[in-house]
């Protein structure tokens, strides 16, 4: 593992077994798991290059066992990694081998469903899919759906802030919650928002978005719905080269058209796709861009014939309608089968996660190109082009030696070009503990102290999630310390109150 | 060293023994704060003071004047971003990007009707007080509108929080701490906002003469439509009769008004306002208003022009109460009723502007217990000195979650030196 995370505390482990009895008393039978061979699922999340047993795996199914094990931790000292449904590519949920995995699977009962203030309470161990599916014979739905929507829960994507194809649309997973129940880890229950647009005060939820465990474990969120729109179809559009492609995705923004979804693939990309699900993507291109419209249907043949002209304006070679719901799910399934597609020409790949402005696309690309070659390893692209956020796929084959540690320089790589060009570590998979040590290329250390001095406002002593999202870990009590500008005042005489 | 700083002489801010430091760059904010901690001298965080008169009453004798810091850093309307100071004044950068046929779609207050104020907003108010309009229940609010920002914290050091991309999850999103913290967690220097094209056109269905709980199910039923309506208010007819108040294009029609408004391509609007009309005829027929006549309305609703300074209700104190949408109607027609009060509904009933009676108390507490047994919360966005004074402006919170806020915030300013005492009176000292 390239990644170091913190030393083990040998005080801690050498309480194994007492920590274990203690967990039981809060959570009796099958909720406590302790040996070795049933805590294998739990060793890694969708990140599966890392591997760490956990020290004990608890999965309590009420907010009050939540809080009794987080009190008794925080009592003892010991560490706590959260864990949704284990689908993070960033290693948001990597075990620690000294600190209690604490699941949230058991929490799977939606609480209510209140179509007049168009919510949805729910457990955090509920799929984001099962949400919409649980609101789909009214007409409404869930709006952001990342990939994974089938396994992933609710839970999870507030932690991680997920995004997906409709968030250029429809927005990520903060723009899309109300509020939820945080136990802090001191055992403490919080309410946050609720039903209402806002809540009072400072934007607590907006700050438990995207925090990625770090600050409270979640055990209930009221996420907004929508009624879906009344009809939406998809043009595929292929060009001969990733210039045009990235330029049509500007002007199309530049029209003032929001698409529901607008994605681009590079001809690996395209290739690995058709090859699995027999989309009838054009071979022949350099880049396709799946572009839907959604509304009522005037809106949508209006806005349609705007994207057809705009593209043939730009260069397009192909321009395919869906006719037909099924063809536009044909359309999209060799986009969201992209990854596996990818799984099938390559033994292993790396999924990388960087947003850069929309402008910056063939520059990217080309970088991308350039790096390819650099490091010696396959790369397919897919990107969310509507928003910028990109998804090259680094093919290697971790059995050969030093391929891995090759894609994960490569990756970095990637990640420094996209800061470089105006954009940033992640757009919707986290950083984990895979971009952690990036930070840096983004953030001053000052940028980063304020980050972690919000961490201690809620867990002083940095027992939640440690070794995630941060390269380095400081003392609460280092943070808060005010330095002293003494000597270069510009307001020496300033009035006391 | 303090008399070679620009003073500001010109308006209005002046009292005896205030100073005003006017920042030239963000620098000097860096050294206005950190002078400040050393002598520990609060200082309240001013662009051009129109929302000065919200929150309460401060514990400071010193203005940190952003009002020069006013430049748009840069405008790429096809990354649908703009970067810009936070001293510019916000109807200036509404013009430009309008010029681009773009806008910011929170579609941000403009209080100075409501208080009386000339002052222009500036885009630093704007997201400090988070203030959106009628479109927030399809759009979002300021903090979902608002990528990146640099800020001075109160530790004296410039940061940075977000980005410049839409899409971005590296780090805590301090943004949205930012947005609505009323200048109480950092001096914000500049920001960089989404912004979106401006609708081609829009329709507003006007309904008449329904009581509020009946406007409260028409709203419902018009947001859990698939039609995408982007504003849904209500005003009853007494708002008329008491304040003789004119609502935009409409003007004062004596009776109450529903108004559901549908924004987007021409055809997609004319096709939505006519499957909404009869999606709603079980409500009543709807008068459509198009474009500029809809704006009109509109603009009106979302400064609460009805309860303007300078009308018949301008004495009254005001709040603005945020609830469960569907819990408005009943909510706004009880509190009106007991208070002698009169109110507009926002945001399809999650919005409720209410002008209570003028009493020492502005009636906080019949207020809050009303607001309470909903789950919403209640400010006071109206009230003279002596009124913020002797209330709770903000919403008190439950024990737990008031201690977390207060540690969010000592975490950005521990020795409390940015707008000391805004947003809660135990944190004045």
């Amino acid at each position: 593992m390239a990644i170091m995370m913190p030393a083990p505390d040998q005080s801690v482990l050498a309480r194994r077994d007492q920590i274990v009895a203690a967990l039981r008393a809060i959570v009796a039978g099958e909720g406590v798991i302790d040996t070795s061979a049933e805590m294998v699922p739990y060793e890694s999340d969708g990140l599966m290059s890392y591997r760490q047993p956990p020290m004990v795996v608890v999965l309590p199914d009420t907010t009050e066992q939540v809080s009794q094990v987080l009190k008794y931790c925080f009592e003892q000292g010991i560490k706590v990694v959260p864990r949704g449904s284990g689908t993070s590519l960033s290693g948001g949920a990597l075990p620690l081998a000294d600190a209690v995995l604490l699941g949230l699977g058991k929490f799977k009962r939606i609480r209510e469903i209140d179509f007049d203030n168009r919510v949805v309470v729910t457990e955090p161990g509920v799929t984001n899919l099962a949400i919409s599916e649980a609101v789909a014979h009214a007409g409404y739905y869930y709006a952001p759906d990342p990939s994974s929507q089938i396994a992933c829960s609710i839970g999870g994507n507030v932690a991680e802030n997920s995004g997906g194809v409709h968030c250029l649309k429809y927005g990520m997973t903060t723009n899309n919650v109300l509020g939820c129940e945080i136990v802090l880890i001191t055992g403490e229950i919080i309410r946050v928002g609720g039903k209402s647009a806002e809540a009072s005060g400072y934007d607590l939820m907006g700050i438990i978005t995207g925090s990625e465990g770090l600050l409270g474990v979640i055990t209930e969120v009221t996420v907004r719905i929508l009624q879906k729109p009344e009809t939406a179809r998809a043009v595929m559009v292929g060009f001969a080269q990733v210039e045009a492609a990235g330029e049509c995705v500007a002007r199309i923004i530049g029209a003032g058209i929001i698409p529901g979804g607008m994605e681009m693939m590079d001809k690996p990309a395209i290739h690995a796709a058709e090859a699995f699900v027999h989309a009838g993507y054009p071979l022949d291109v350099e880049a396709l861009l799946i572009i839907e419209l959604d509304g009522p249907g005037v809106e949508v043949d209006e806005l349609i014939r705007r994207v057809e002209a705009i593209a043939k304006g730009c260069g397009s070679t192909t321009v395919q309608i869906s006719a037909s719901e099924a063809e536009r799910n044909l359309f999209w399934a060799g986009r969201k089968a992209a990854f596996p597609a990818v799984g099938r020409i390559s033994p292993d790949y790396l999924c990388m996660d960087g947003t850069i402005p929309r402008g910056k696309l063939p520059e990217a690309l080309a970088r991308i190109r350039d790096l390819s070659a650099k490091y010696d390893l396959r790369v397919a692209n897919v990107f969310h082009a509507g928003d910028g956020n990109l998804h090259p796929l680094i093919l290697f084959d971790a059995n050969k030696t030093d391929e891995m540690q090759r894609a994960e320089a490569f990756g970095a790589d990637i990640l420094r070009v996209c800061v470089e060009l105006g954009g940033v570590l992640t757009g919707e998979h986290g950083v984990g503990i895979e971009k952690r040590d990036l930070m840096p290329e983004m953030f001053s250390d000052i940028d980063l102290n304020q980050q972690q001095r919000l961490k201690c406002a809620f867990d002083a002593q940095g027992l939640l999630n440690p070794g995630k999202v941060f390269p380095t870990l400081h003392r609460c009590a280092e943070l808060g310390r005010m330095h002293v500008h003494a000597g270069k005042l510009a307001f020496p005489e300033l009035p006391r109150f | 060293m303090l008399a070679s700083w620009p003073f500001l002489n010109s308006r209005g801010f002046e009292q005896q023994g205030v100073d005003t430091l006017k920042v030239r760059d963000a620098k000097d904010v860096e050294d206005a704060v950190q002078a400040a901690i050393a002598s520990e001298q609060p200082l309240e965080i001013i662009g051009n003071g129109s929302k000065r008169l919200i929150g309460q009453p401060m514990a400071t004798n010193a203005l940190l004047d952003l009002s020069s810091l006013n430049a748009v850093t840069s405008y790429e309307p096809n990354e649908l971003i703009i970067t810009v100071q936070a001293g510019a004044p916000v109807a200036d950068v509404q013009s430009l990007i309008d010029s681009r046929n773009q806008q910011f779609a929170f579609e941000p207050i403009d209080t100075a009707p409501l208080l009386g104020t000339a002052n222009q907003a500036t885009i630093g108010g704007m997201i400090g007080a988070g203030l959106a309009g009628p479109r927030r229940i399809k759009a979002g609010g300021a903090r979902d509108h608002l990528l990146g920002a640099h800020g001075v914290s109160g530790f004296g050091d410039s940061f940075k929080a977000g980005g410049r991309v839409v899409k971005n999850v590296t780090g805590y999103d301090l943004c949205k701490l930012l947005a609505g913290s009323w200048g109480t967690l950092a001096v914000i220097t500049e920001v960089t906002l989404k912004v979106m094209p401006r609708p081609e056109s829009e329709r507003t269905l006007v309904l008449r003469g329904l009581d509020a709980a009946r406007a409260n199910r028409t709203m419902t039923a018009a947001l859990g439509s698939p039609f995408d309506v982007s504003g849904a208010a209500h005003v009853p007819g007494s708002v008329f009769h008491v304040a003789a108040t004119e609502l935009g294009d409409l003007g004062s029609p004596g009776e109450a008004v529903t108004l559901l408004r549908l924004e987007g391509i021409l055809a997609s609007v004319v096709h939505r306002a006519a499957a909404l009309g009869k999606l709603l005829a079980p409500f009543g027929v709807a008068q459509v208003l198009e474009d500029a006549a809809s704006a009109a309305v509109w603009s009106s609703v979302r400064d609460v022009v009805p309860f303007a300074a300078i009308g018949a209700l301008g004495a009254w104190p005001v709040w603005r109460i945020v609830c469960p949408p569907a819990s408005g109607g009943a909510l706004g027609e009880r509190l009106a009723r007991d208070s002698g009060g009169e109110v507009i509904y926002d945001w399809g009933g999650g919005l409720i502007w209410a002008a209570l009676p003028p009493r020492p108390d502005a009636q906080v507490a019949l207020v809050r217990q009303r607001v309470n047994a909903v789950g919403g919360h209640a400010t006071l966005v109206r009230g003279s000195d002596e009124l913020r004074r002797n209330v709770d402006v903000f919403h008190p919170q439950p024990a737990g979650l008031a201690a977390l806020s207060e540690r969010v915030r000592q975490s950005f300013d521990p020795k409390n030196i940015l707008n000391r005492g805004r947003m809660s009176r135990n944190s004045a000292t």
